[in-house]
């Protein structure tokens, strides 16, 4: 098991987001989380790479115990995230976005980092676009080198936090591809989506999350056409509907 | 004897605003950058001092300040020139308003930033170096210069400690001319020009040297921005 | 120390507080409405008065207040015939001026930030410009206007410091008379400092709590 998350609690502001989340994923599964807002499922993701800390329960992320507060930083070193907000960095060339962490954290010679910047960004379909900057580039584009930026670094597992959300509706597409693409080569993935279509063709799992439980845990064949929860059943229909 | 006669003088006036201004410009830089960030960094006693110095210039007169300097030091065994006051009252004053500017800045870059950094792994230092501070340079850069332009108007007020510039020669001149609007109007011109130069300097700066190109709008005479918020803040 | 001296002269201290209370009474009231006009103005992009508006912006801002407080007094004073105009005349004058534009800069940044599509809605639903500018868009102007105006009218209480320059009888101005009659120009002048203090200080707070107030964000759910 690449994350093992066992009955993971946490409260923001007195509120409880998460009450006792159990999950489990294995190296080589595309696990898509879904649920309507704030039911918990982008906490759980933050939770996972220790961008939150959490109140109770137990995490292991290819071995690095994440509730461990001394160990948990070790986490970004197997987890590559992508935000809604692709974060790119905006005084950096898409290429110099991919390769600073290259250089800075493990430390490759400018040369070594730039081939291994390149074929990343080949990756995700944009090896022309290596000296535009962010600004330059569209929505679609931009979350691509976010893609690239976090799996040049060889991340064991990769985060995806509704990395679509804040895209229009054409660009979808060409980052859901690209994520197709890195689930059919083998990368663990875990991701938060609204995009059920995605779930459907590319997803080994679906993880229902509601009222910050894990509600239903199923095959996506499984959890569309019998879904098993009421809940669940409520809550399809009010996506798929719309 | 008409104004034109002058005209050297006016010259020799606005030299002297331009070294003031720049001398008391750089050392607000440096004043502003130890103030934010002792305010925002620092433990509790920098934090104070760093804290009352912003708050106390940035609520009082310059004018007053200035007074103070170039009038009140003397009790403490401090008599200086003209030029030196000049320079002192302005750089402690421009201090106290780019340390606010500085930390707006920093306040501004979004927390994304930060966060899409750990997640590279990038440290604590790296992060700072690499991702923040390139972004609060680009955010600080347009009221930055904003408090230049507003230190060069500033300087007019050391007319009334004797200082020979812009300002000083030209009451001289209408004093000696009689040729009230002409002396002013001059004055007006040469101050616009001096402002519009440093702006438009500071436009080019501002495409040249930043890598995106800087394209600031916001490098007009803006108003002085004693509280500059950037909206979002983290 | 000269402390008695200094508690002797408090009622030129207090004479000084009122003329400079005055002085920055009056010119709020008359930058603010200068300022909105010109906001006005430029906001309706009528042909030539804006572009005149843009000039009158560029040339207040770039020059220096006491070069406009001395212009517009020695300026009347050359003019005319009868003499010119008394000092608070002139020094109100310069600053409605003065803080008129950048006041007008604040005002015009608050109606442009209001969404187009708000007047859009409305003109949808029948509104006159009048209307919709009363009902739509001031509303939430105002909001968006409030810190940055408390920071302008702070801005003014200290240019009326340079009143005392052409004899305007404020803080200033009195501080040097006292010191021409019992010295200790540091007690004096730090005695004006802090009275200044006493009124900005204040307004820089509620500044700061507008500004908090009107930019909150929800947080990210889910």
């Amino acid at each position: 098991m690449i994350i093992d998350v066992k009955q993971v609690r946490k409260s923001f502001a007195g509120t409880e987001v998460l009450r006792g989340v159990d999950l489990a994923v294995d190296k080589g599964e595309a696990v898509v989380v879904i649920g309507a807002s704030g039911s918990g499922k982008s906490t759980l993701l933050r939770t996972i790479n220790n961008l939150e800390s959490i109140d109770g329960g137990k995490i292991w992320v290819d071995g690095v115990p994440v509730h461990e507060p001394h160990s948990a930083h070790l986490v970004h070193r197997h987890v590559g995230m992508v935000f809604q907000q692709f974060n790119l960095f905006p005084h950096l060339t898409a290429l110099k976005n991919v390769t600073l962490a290259l250089r800075r954290v493990k430390k490759l010679r400018t040369p070594e980092a730039e081939e291994l910047g390149m074929a990343a960004l080949q990756r995700v379909g944009l090896g022309e676009k290596a000296k535009s900057y962010p600004s330059q580039l569209s929505g679609g584009q931009q979350q691509r080198i976010a893609i690239g930026r976090a799996i040049a670094m060889e991340p064991a597992v990769m985060l995806f936090d509704e990395a679509t959300s804040a895209l229009d509706p054409e660009l979808v597409g060409e980052v859901t591809r690209v994520m197709r693409q890195l689930a059919e080569e083998g990368m663990t993935m875990l991701v938060v989506t609204h995009e059920m279509g995605f779930a459907r063709e590319t997803a080994d799992r679906v993880v229902f999350v509601d009222g910050g439980v894990v509600v239903e845990d199923a095959p996506p064949e499984q959890i569309f056409t019998h879904p098993q929860h009421a809940r669940t059943q409520r809550f399809l229909q009010r996506t798929l509907a719309g | 004897m008409t104004y034109l006669d002058y005209l050297p003088n006016f010259f020799s006036g606005l030299a002297v605003t331009a070294a003031v201004s720049g001398l008391a410009f750089a050392l607000a830089l440096a004043l502003g950058v130890l103030a934010a960030v002792a305010r925002q960094w620092g433990s509790v006693v920098p934090r104070a001092i760093a804290t009352t110095y912003i708050e106390v210039i940035r609520n009082t007169p310059v004018l007053v300040q200035i007074f103070l300097v170039y009038f009140g030091l003397p009790a403490f065994g401090l008599r200086l020139p003209a030029f030196a006051a000049g320079v002192l009252a302005l750089a402690v004053n421009g201090g106290a308003y780019l340390a606010e500017i500085i930390r707006a800045g920093f306040r501004a870059v979004p927390r994304g930033q930060v966060e899409a950094a750990r997640t590279l792994d990038l440290g604590r230092r790296q992060t700072l170096l690499d991702v923040v501070l390139p972004q609060a340079l680009r955010l600080v850069y347009p009221p930055v210069v904003n408090e230049l332009v507003q230190m060069i108007l500033a300087t007019s007020l050391l007319s009334t400690i004797a200082l020979n510039e812009l300002t000083g020669e030209t009451l001289i001149a209408n004093a000696i001319t009689f040729q009230t609007m002409q002396v002013f109007t001059a004055a007006l011109v040469l101050y616009l020009v001096l402002t519009g130069l440093v702006s438009w300097g500071a436009r080019w700066l501002g495409r040249v040297a930043f890598h995106p190109p800087l394209d600031v709008r916001g490098i007009r005479r803006q108003a002085p921005l004693r509280r500059f918020s950037f909206g979002r803040t983290s | 120390m000269n402390l008695d001296a200094l508690w002797e002269s408090r009622r030129l201290f207090e004479l000084g507080f009122l003329f400079t209370l005055r002085l920055t009474v009056i010119t709020v009231v008359t930058s603010t409405v200068l300022g909105l006009l010109v906001a006005l103005v430029r906001i309706s992009r009528v042909p030539v008065l804006s572009q005149l508006m843009r000039v009158y912006l560029e040339v207040f801002r770039g020059s220096p207040l006491l070069i406009q407080i001395l212009f517009v007094y020695f300026g009347a004073a050359f003019l005319s015939t009868s003499g010119g105009l008394s000092v608070l005349t002139a020094v109100t004058i310069a600053l409605t001026l003065y803080q008129g534009a950048y006041i007008s800069e604040v005002f015009r940044a608050g109606f442009e930030s209001v969404p187009p599509g708000q007047r859009e809605a409305a003109r949808a639903l029948g509104m006159s410009r009048f209307a919709i500018m009363v009902d739509v868009i001031t509303p939430q102007t105002f909001t968006v206007v409030l810190a940055p105006l408390f920071g302008q009218y702070i801005s003014l209480v200290k240019s009326t410091a340079l009143a005392s320059v052409i004899g305007y009888a404020d803080l200033v101005r009195q501080a040097q008379g006292i010191i021409d009659r019992i010295g200790s120009p540091f007690l004096v002048y730090s005695v004006v400092a802090l009275l200044y203090f006493v009124i900005s200080f204040p307004m820089s707070l509620g500044a700061r709590y507008f500004e908090t107030r009107t930019s909150r964000r929800g947080p990210v759910t889910a």
